[in-house]
């Protein structure tokens, strides 16, 4: 089964991927502040228990494991692939995981909440997402008691959460607009109708490769549709300002953006060290120059996944062994010399 | 039987409420009735079935009863199931467990304002999740049943479908002594 990061999607050009994420607490176990080693413990197993009644009712296989048995350098490449939050992978006691084998659901156990439901999905596709959590929340309610209030609605660790426990993103890219330096005006704009902007990968406003997550705020007295659909109208409109502005770029310096698209492609194909930061600034830029038709390969291939893919852990998982960061450039401009296509 | 609130007048009135799914029943005078409502008991149209067995419905925020002694100072908020307190919580920002909610309700709606813009969860409720107020609503008589629409209908002053409500009442409550 193709992952989520290797399929062909709509409205790709900008919107990377949807994700959902339901936050769920057992009734009868403290809550994470409050949780002790011993009760942690219990917990993850009772979670990883909903298993078996998962793969047999999803059309597809899960598993599960317990996040202290996986080496350092799986916890980084989960949470490049975001499969995994930072908190989860650094927290000191007991946590889980559940995924499914096309990585399109996760669940992640004694996060800040006892259940992270999350579905994530290619391109524009808040729906589907929200389809497949509202699924298997379902499912795992069948086993688990969740806490939930008749007037507070799901009851949260964080009151940030409450209610629906929703949280919806889009991962969108905005080569032209953060180009335009139009991202903090734009994450002011979109913050009156209760929605953030942040950047991915790097920190703050100053995203690396021009990758930033669109979410919404509220999750108390709003329902989920309305969630979606409020979230949609934002994310909409950021795609046509987002392609207006690229538009506006080829139409002024359309050369020079060939020149720079084309210099990019050279330098990742041949290249025989790379920074990951290098490698992110050229990748976006060749991204770019491919939405644009202003360069064409003789297959399709995912830009996105080759940039989860240079990120150092997940470099050093495909690898399959932790290596040093001058070998480890090394090994990064090797893979990407393998993985990208020639040029139509 | 004296008014539960001022302790003082006869209660003619009896004032159920259903609040977050805890239901309440006072009995009250009918000048401590109207304090609770927007409404006048002196109102022509439905004055005698009011005072007869009359059913509140309201969706007020948690009121003092007026009854209880007053105690000098405000003991601090602590949630009996995790131990977790009120300033705790506001310090952290972290509930302690699911029992929390209920707790720190009465302290909570200003807070729950400040960052959500709401108090009352719209969405999602787990799959056949029966609410406390269903089940309340569930265990009432038809009659009772109406008498909370009928309120309903004064309070939104929809006093032509309060009049038809009174007259289905009245009719049952006739056939119910008559069955006796
Ligand atoms: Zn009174
Ligand atoms: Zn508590």
């Amino acid at each position: 089964m193709l992952k989520w990061y290797e399929q062909i999607v709509p409205d790709s050009d900008v919107v990377i991927s949807s994700r959902i994420r339901l936050a769920r607490n057992l009734e009868d176990k403290p809550f994470a502040a409050k949780l002790d080693d011993k009760q942690a413990r219990e917990m993850v197993e009772e979670v990883k228990s909903i298993v078996p009644l998962l793969s047999e009712r999803d059309n597809r296989k899960y598993y599960a494991c317990n996040v202290s048995t996986l080496s350092e350098i799986d916890k980084t490449a989960m949470v490049e692939r975001h499969i995994v939050s930072p908190l989860l992978a650094e927290k000191k006691q007991e946590t889980g995981l559940i995924l499914s084998d096309d990585e399109t659901v996760s669940i992640m156990i004694n996060e800040e909440d006892h259940l992270r439901i999350q579905a994530i999905v290619g391109g524009m596709n808040l729906e589907k997402a929200y389809e497949e959590a509202d699924r298997i929340d379902d499912i795992a309610y069948e086993k688990l008691r969740f806490a939930f209030d008749e007037q507070y609605g799901y009851l949260t660790s964080c009151p940030t959460n409450m209610g629906t426990g929703m949280r919806a993103s889009c991962m969108v890219f905005l080569p032209a607009l953060s180009s335009a330096r139009l991202i903090q005006k734009l994450i002011e704009e979109v913050g009156k109708y209760g929605v953030t902007i942040r950047g991915i990968y790097g920190e703050g406003t100053k995203s690396l490769g021009s990758i930033y997550q669109i979410s919404n705020q509220k999750t108390l007295g709003i329902s989920e549709t309305e969630i979606i659909e409020n979230l949609k109208n934002i994310v909409a409109q950021v795609v046509k300002q987002e392609r207006k502005r690229r538009e506006y770029m080829l139409s002024v310096n359309s050369d020079e953006i060939e020149d720079q698209v084309y210099r990019a492609y050279g330098i990742l194909k041949y290249a025989r060290q790379i920074t990951s930061e290098n490698a992110m600034t050229l990748l976006s830029q060749l991204k770019f120059g491919a939405d644009c038709d202003i360069i064409s390969f003789d297959r399709e291939f995912n830009i996105h996944k080759l940039m989860m893919g240079v990120q150092p852990g997940s470099l050093q998982w495909n690898l399959g062994k932790n290596v040093g960061s001058l070998s480890r450039d090394q090994s990064r401009a090797e893979y990407i010399r393998r993985e990208l296509p020639t040029i139509k | 039987m004296l008014c539960d609130k001022c302790l003082k007048k006869e209660a003619t009135v009896l004032y159920t409420e259903i609040i977050n799914g805890m239901k309440k029943e006072q009995h009250l005078c009918e000048e401590c009735a109207t304090d609770y409502t927007s409404f006048q008991l002196g109102n022509t149209l439905i004055n005698s079935e009011l005072s007869l067995n009359h059913l509140l419905s309201t969706l007020l925020e948690a009121y003092n009863t007026g009854n209880t002694v007053e105690t000098g100072r405000k003991p601090a908020v602590v949630c009996s199931q995790c131990g977790t307190s009120f300033r705790e919580f506001m310090q952290n920002g972290k509930f302690g467990c699911a029992q929390c909610y209920r707790s720190f309700h009465n302290e909570l709606s200003k807070t729950l304002k400040g960052i959500q813009g709401a108090v009352n969860h719209t969405g999602k409720r787990p799959k056949g999740y029966i609410s406390t107020t269903d089940r309340i609503l569930k265990d009432m008589t038809e009659t009772e049943r109406l008498g909370l629409k009928l309120q309903e209908a004064i309070e939104k002053e929809e006093f032509e479908e309060a009049a038809r409500l009174r007259d289905i009442i009245r009719q049952m409550k006739k056939e119910e002594t008559n069955n006796a």
